[in-house]
């Protein structure tokens, strides 16, 4: 059959990296493959952006730790130039008064916790027993399809066999999940640990990238999901040329297999004919056909914006609308004329995924004030020095700082072009009381507020999940229950995105997974 | 009395309430005029919510019989309800319909929206038309069932017997539209009977006699402006005439003064009962409950199973409950709404009905029809007693102080009870 120009095999609608996964997926598997993007470059979230000339850095996602190896196997990155700067990248908390506290991975990184917290470390190491344990259970779903909510047999199985899975586990295992579901993260610490700097960590590990205080209901399972996504990936690394560097390998799979991508084109609506997708129509009145849409983008806005509520039912339109929470997060990237010298650092840990979090209470109270459309007087951070172990991200002998601030209010009181500066001179300030001078090094900065994150790499409401990982917004019931299984209501449209199982960061498994719902469309693999 | 009924003094210097509906906003759903509170003045604190109706009503009742309808009191019987019926079916009547249920449905996609939301196709609808309509929700079970008219391109009116808003409101996610309750802003007098066109007439309105059955125009009466449309559930040739609250009185008057030489007479709900049951249609919340009202899951019923002749159209496209419905096409419903009628000459009370001495459905609307001159029923039965005859009603008749109960053999009716062609004609017959 010859090919006329605007007809494809497939169409994705996004080129963040779960979109650029499934393309590079599904090109892979012969198919012809477009990928539209609406903003002039690839990456979304996981793309790597020029501060000022000469320093480039991770936009927004900095470190990786969920990207599973058959991904970067099956699509053979390495090949396409996907090479890591930094593996197993120590997580270190910064402590004000004292020694920087290492979270251990070994047993020689244990006995130096346990030197400095000799009442936690015991409680600290069955914590990591307990989470991996738990996280062990429920990974193996984090990897697959998740069942059919409808079909009563695949609801079963899948039932039957996380139960055989808990019951072999023993009693204690079951008790323990059971108690972990509905559990804060703040409650379980307080019970366990003494240190408010390992509780703080903990608590902000668990509670980063949503809105929830440490407090709140869920937020233990949390954790548990976290770790089973590190699982699933191959530990904390650091990509060579910032985290767009695997959005530049997965778009030149999709390009070597004759995909093309096509920037500053956005969609303006998913075509459907009877009750499959036909194509998709561009903001020029360009029309491209394909059999297959898969929409990267956040579910609402692919099924209720896109494609239109009238070929919903009503109460499938409603689950999409559930009023969004608004992202937490916001994003800080320096560019500095010197290394940043933090006094007390170990050399080995500049590298380091660096924590500076404040005691559960004032996390918790900087929840509330976020909430509240306030920040907190005590920002948790996040903070990365990539061009340590990455030296082409600056010039020589100098560096770029990249910063994940948690607790940061979408909507903030008085508005952001108010609270803007105010806001990086707290966020600043913090860090110099751990880096002093590092005023004097900045030369340039960058600050995406949540409203900016979605502006600019088109996270609706700044919000990386594209919808909360809520305990009912999990597997089969994720973004909801209609469209689990990445499958919607007209055949051959298929959500991709992070608002599909299992969620968001940069592990390309909704991605992934998708394409692989979208090659058997009749649920064939259950 | 108690001290909370009578009006806060501070009351006066309160805040005024700000505006809930902002117009520019499609779809803000809720017309505040529902929730003003009106102060009860004392003595009378016991407030009657009226219909615009309610003092032409009141100054004709010589009964002081009132139901309750949809909240509003409207009178039972005016006078008698054996010569209300003389009057329907011989001359014509005036009844206060205001109670019903009307939604504004307006914006871009009020088409598109209206077609996701009805089981039937709704884009034949032309301007100035009304059609019935029924509505499902995602099991494909029965909401609740209306008249649809299409005032404008883009501008709908769905009149219902029961509230809807939730619904209504929930399913406009997504659309430009917006959906409001204006019941209270509407008039609705409903003038049925074999000279109903010839009144209208003689009141100076020509139109009404070239109006078809489901048409709507605007006309003139005594120079207010009325919506008038040719419907109604007598199963006779009859308008409804939709007009402002303000203007409903003089309207009324305008009608009842024209008509009252030619036979026009008041009537009252328990009319409007009888003569909905004689044409056969069954009434959201009496012979059929919402699929979210229905406790018990046999309650909720498919379409089919309401109206027998329903069926999904071939052209119509995705809509609520549609895909279930599709995938049960082949299913029966297992109770069906059906007409029934009761021998004996007399009227009679009855709720159960039996096949061979088992209870196999119940009736639900039950009356004794002039036109037949049997005890006529609206009931729900189980599939399987459909075909066979030997269905009796236990009826219980009141002899003196006692109460006689007896077997009664009822018959399933194929026909309604009253149906003239009458209903179809155009030009509607205009002479007396």
């Amino acid at each position: 059959m010859r090919r006329s120009g605007n007809t494809y095999d497939v169409i994705v609608i996004g080129a963040g990296h779960n979109g650029l996964v499934a393309a590079a997926r599904l090109a892979r598997s012969g198919r012809r493959v477009l990928v539209l993007e609406a903003s002039d470059s690839i990456g979304g979230a996981a793309a790597t952006s020029e501060i000022v000339p000469g320093y480039v850095g991770p936009a927004v996602a900095h470190l990786i730790e969920g990207f599973p190896k058959r991904i970067e196997r099956g699509l053979k990155l390495g090949r396409h130039g996907l090479r890591y700067a930094a593996r197993d990248v120590p997580t270190v908390i910064l402590n004000p008064e004292g020694e920087h506290l290492q979270l251990p991975r070994n047993r020689k990184e244990f006995a130096r916790f346990s030197k400095i917290l000799p009442r936690d470390a015991d409680a600290y190491r069955d914590r990591v027993a307990l989470l991996r344990s738990q996280a062990a259970l429920i990974e193996p779903m984090l990897g697959e399809l998740p069942p059919d909510m409808q079909d009563v047999a695949a609801m079963r199985r899948f039932l039957r066999r996380i139960v055989w899975r808990t019951a072999f586990s023993g009693r204690a295992m079951l008790e323990g999940l059971m108690q972990t579901l509905p559990e804060s993260i703040g409650d379980r610490l307080d019970g366990e640990f003494e240190s408010p700097l390992l509780k703080g960590a903990l608590a902000f590990d668990a509670t980063l990238g949503s809105a929830e205080g440490p407090y709140a209901p869920g937020t233990s399972f949390r954790a548990v999901w976290r770790e089973a996504l590190r699982m699933q990936g191959q530990g904390l690394r650091q990509f060579e040329g910032g985290t767009g560097a695997l959005c530049d390998a997965l778009a030149s799979v999709v390009n070597s297999q004759g995909g093309d991508i096509r920037l500053n084109t956005p969609v303006e609506r998913i075509l459907v004919e009877g009750e499959s997708v036909a194509g998709v129509e561009l903001a020029d009145g360009m029309a491209m056909h394909a059999p297959l849409v898969l929409s990267a983008i956040n579910p609402r806005a692919t099924l209720i914006g896109l494609m239109g509520a009238e070929k919903l039912e009503t109460q499938q339109a409603m689950e999409l609308c559930h009023a969004p929470r608004p992202g937490s997060t916001a994003k800080l990237n320096l560019a500095l004329e010197r290394a940043p010298v933090f006094p007390r650092l170990a050399a080995e840990h500049y590298g380091a995924r660096l924590l500076v979090v404040p005691a559960l209470q004032a996390l918790d109270d900087a929840a509330n004030a976020c909430r509240e459309g306030r920040f907190s007087c005590e920002p948790a951070l996040e903070i990365h020095v990539p061009s340590i172990a990455d030296r082409t991200l600056a010039p020589e002998g100098q560096h770029i700082l990249s910063v994940i601030v948690h607790y940061v209010p979408y909507e903030a009181e008085g508005g952001w072009t108010m609270k803007r500066e105010a806001f990086v001179q707290k966020i600043v300030r913090t860090i110099a009381a751990f880096a002093p001078g590092i005023e004097d090094a900045m030369i340039a900065g960058e600050i995406l507020t949540p409203p900016d994150i979605e502006r600019k790499y088109g996270l609706a409401a700044g919000d990386w999940h594209q919808g909360d990982l809520r305990l009912d917004r999990l597997l089969g019931f994720r973004p909801s229950p209609s469209f689990g299984r990445y499958r919607t209501p007209v055949a051959g449209l298929y959500l991709c995105g992070a608002g599909s199982h299992p969620g968001g960061g940069v592990t390309g498994l909704p991605g992934w997974l998708a394409a692989e719902a979208a090659m058997h469309p009749e649920g064939s693999r259950k | 009395m108690t001290p909370d009924s009578l009006p806060k003094q501070d009351d006066e210097q309160a805040v005024p309430r700000p505006e809930i509906t902002d117009p520019a906003d499609e779809r803000a759903p809720v017309d505040p005029a529902l929730f003003e509170q009106v102060a009860a003045e004392p003595p009378f604190t016991r407030a009657v919510t009226a219909t615009p109706l309610h003092l032409e009503t009141a100054g004709e009742s010589h009964t002081n019989r009132w139901v309750t309808w949809n909240g509003y009191t409207v009178p039972e019987v005016l006078s008698d309800l054996t010569d209300e019926y003389r009057a329907l079916r011989g001359s014509a009547v005036l009844m206060d319909v205001s109670p019903l249920v009307k939604y504004r449905i307006a914006g871009r996609d009020a088409l598109a929206y209206l077609e996701r939301l009805a089981a039937q196709p709704v884009a034949p609808l032309a301007a100035g038309h009304a059609q019935h309509v029924i509505f499902c929700e995602g099991g494909g079970f029965v909401l609740g069932d209306g008249m649809l008219f299409r005032l404008a391109d883009d501008e709908y009116r769905l009149v219902t017997e029961e509230t809807h808003l939730a619904w209504l409101a929930d399913s406009a996610e997504g659309f430009r539209v917006r959906v409001e309750d204006v019941s209270a802003t509407l008039g609705v007098l409903s003038l049925q009977g074999p000279l109903s066109c010839f009144m209208l007439t003689e009141i100076g309105v020509d139109e009404a006699a070239a109006l078809e059955p489901g048409a709507a125009r605007w006309v003139s009466i005594g120079g207010m402006p009325v919506y008038l449309s040719r419907t109604g559930a007598t199963g006779d040739l009859g308008y409804e005439l939709w007009c402002d609250a303000e203007d409903a009185p003089h309207v009324w008057r305008a009608v009842m003064s024209t008509g009252q030489p030619f036979g026009l007479r008041p009537a009252g709900f328990a009319l409007r009962e009888l003569a909905r049951l004689e044409a056969g249609h069954p009434r959201a919340g009496h012979d059929y409950l919402s699929a979210f009202a229905a406790i018990e899951p046999r309650d909720m019923l498919p379409p089919a199973a309401i109206w027998p002749d329903f069926s999904i159209a071939a052209s119509k496209g995705l809509f609520n409950g549609g895909a279930a419905l599709r995938a049960a096409a082949h299913i029966a419903p297992s109770r069906r709404v059906v007409r029934l009628a009761v021998e004996g000459l007399e009227p009679v009370r009855f709720a159960a009905v039996s096949l061979g001495g088992k209870v196999a459905g119940i009736a639900t609307s039950t009356g004794f029809s002039p036109a037949l001159g049997a005890n006529i029923a609206l009931a729900i039965l189980d599939t399987g007693a459909l075909a066979p005859a030997g269905l009796a009603v236990l009826a219980e008749r009141r002899d003196g102080l006692s109460i006689v109960e007896t077997r009664l053999p009822a018959r399933i009716l194929a026909e309604p009870a009253f149906s003239h062609p009458r209903r179809m004609m155009v030009p509607a017959p205009s002479r007396a």
